[in-house]
């Protein structure tokens, strides 16, 4: 009787995982399938490289579908961000693993998450009446820019960072911070000169997985960085492929190229992202070796 | 003391008090801002005036936040928790594992606007849903579901196997096993993975913003029909502009005392349950 329950429970249970396997795959393919048609009408290197985006038919001649810049804004707003978030948060992380005691840590971890929880466009809304006046202040056209959003993602990715190259730093410093002492050298010398160095390839990993993390968000970006079709500066307005999507989704009318184009440039983000994963999966067999 | 070595500790230093600062800032901004405009009324009436939402309350769309959420949460938490029990105990072929492992981190970073035009397309226009709560609750479940797995599975690798390989040796069965040992030892970490997902599928706009979530709407009724949320009023609100500034801060304030209450709820339970374990 136990057999035959426990026989149920494992084919129920490869059922479900296979099901869900199978839905996970029919997400993508389902993007990839509505976004196709795009390129009957427009090539693909067209659509990748060309700048002019004038999805609307019927109000210019000649439409254009060209993502080159909402391409360029994200990959360069989602670096700037990661760069902004690492030179704070790898600080913290090193103040969690080689400073902070065991209780300060049990502490610090749940708090530094509380970052992570805080909804998308909450950090937008706070974004626009903080930043974004602050920005204003100082002489920036509108105020909404670059950079900003790139100030408002590097806190969205702070939580991420800190906990996981500080769990790199932590397991670095047991192998190593004894060994240091045994041969008296200096605590922080022992962190700086073998510490560090050795957790930098994890630490770089994440780094990576961040960028992917900021790419795809939506809301604060969208919120804080302008939106319009220019190529990115640090001071000037830009727009995300995922802003994109989100502001003229409800305007597009259902099977015209302009609706595919939108889903094209959600595969577009998908496939970056993807390969940014297969990057990191690579980097991880190579560190292991 | 070397050069190096002093700025390395003050780089620490510095880190640490931006992060810290950081986080009181935020919280600190939106309660001190938004706690003008919580009352009675502002919770539990609907949003009025004019201009909508400038007058009233925000009760639909906590209502509706609910409901998105527990949708979300149905659709999303079993399937994790089940792949997960399947990859830490069932599955024996590497390959498997390591190819459903690499499907979860994809569809992790798979953007939520891009399981929003999912939903839209599939569920909203084939399927002829319409905007319901449904359609958005599939796309924030998908979203969530790879959150949750990977907590789930992290708790199961990280158990104690003495005690498991001991109640193999008694003859008990895989099934039995999970039940009574695997999943009660795990029970915070669930609980957790599964509270703070939900969080995450509250506070996420993009998903249903052409799925589900409306500018006005009564109590959610039904699970076809579309409601109110909380993030979708807090940024039409920011959208209309000044004139509803306060009523903006009010919302996120709700929003933010959610997430800080879930934290601290998560985070106490499962200090409990460790004590309980080791005594």
């Amino acid at each position: 009787m136990r057999k035959i329950f426990n026989n149920i429970f494992y084919i129920f249970l490869c059922v479900f995982t296979l099901i869900t396997i199978i839905s996970l795959i029919f997400v993508i393919l389902f993007i990839t399938k509505e976004a196709l048609p795009t390129f009957k009408e427009v090539s693909l290197m067209e659509f990748l490289f060309g700048r002019k985006w004038m999805p609307v038919e019927g109000i210019s001649d000649n439409p254009g579908f060209g993502i080159f810049n909402f391409i360029a804004a994200t990959i360069y707003v989602s670096i700037l961000a990661m760069f902004i978030a690492v030179s704070i948060g790898l600080g913290a992380a090193i103040y969690l693993s080689c400073i902070a005691s065991e209780r300060l840590r049990t502490v610090m971890y749940p708090f530094i998450d509380l970052l992570a929880g805080i909804p998308s466009v909450v950090y937008g809304f706070v974004g626009l009446n903080v930043l974004v006046k602050i920005f204003l202040k100082a002489g920036v056209h509108t105020g909404n820019c670059v950079l900003a959003a790139a100030i408002v993602l590097s806190v969205m990715l702070l939580p991420y960072l800190v906990s996981s190259s500080s769990d790199t730093l932590l397991k670095n410093k047991e192998l190593y911070l004894s060994a240091g002492n045994a041969l008296g050298v200096e605590k922080w010398y022992t962190i700086a000169s073998v510490i560090l160095p050795a957790s930098l390839k994890n630490i770089l990993t994440a780094m990576i997985l961040a960028i992917g993390r900021a790419m795809g968000e939506t809301m604060a970006v969208m919120m804080v960085m302008g939106n319009a079709n220019l190529f990115p500066h640090i001071l000037g307005k830009g727009e995300s492929i995922a802003s994109v999507i989100a502001l003229e989704m409800g305007t597009a009318v259902s099977g015209s190229t302009h609706f595919h184009a939108l889903y094209a440039s959600g595969l577009v983000l998908v496939v970056i992202l993807l390969l940014i994963n297969i990057l990191i999966g690579m980097l991880r067999r190579k560190l292991v070796r | 003391m070397n050069l190096r070595c002093f700025f390395i500790k003050l780089w620490a230093y510095a880190g640490i008090f931006l992060v810290s600062s950081v986080i009181i800032f935020l919280f600190s901004y939106v309660f001190i801002n938004g706690s003008s405009v919580i009352n009675h009324d502002f919770i539990f009436k609907p949003p009025s005036g004019i201009v909508l939402g400038s007058e009233g309350g925000i009760f639909p769309a906590i209502a509706g936040s609910m409901a998105f959420t527990l949708t979300a949460v149905t659709v999303g938490a079993p399937p994790a928790v089940m792949i997960a029990i399947y990859l830490a105990f069932f599955c024996k072929s590497n390959k498997i594992r390591s190819l459903t492992h690499l499907l979860i981190q994809c569809s992790a970073g798979i953007p939520s606007i891009v399981l929003g035009l999912f939903s839209y397309s599939l569920f909203v226009r084939d399927l002829n849903f319409g905007r319901c709560i449904l359609s958005s609750g599939i796309a924030l479940g998908i979203m969530i579901l790879p959150f949750i797995e990977v907590r789930a599975e992290k708790a199961f690798s990280e158990l104690d196997y003495d005690m498991i390989r001991s109640a193999y040796a008694l003859g008990c069965t895989k099934t039995h096993v999970i039940m009574t040992i695997i999943l009660p030892a795990c029970r915070a970490e669930l609980f957790s993975g599964i509270i703070l997902g939900g969080c995450y599928a509250m506070g996420a706009t993009a998903p249903m913003i052409f799925t589900g979530a409306v500018a006005y709407a009564g109590n959610p009724q039904s699970l076809l029909k579309p409601a109110m949320a909380l993030p979708m009023h807090l940024y039409l609100l920011v959208a209309q502009g000044h004139t509803s500034l306060n009523m903006a801060y009010g919302t996120a304030f709700v929003m933010m005392a959610v997430i800080l209450m879930s934290n601290i709820l998560v985070t106490l339970y499962a200090r409990r349950i460790r004590v309980s374990l080791k005594h």
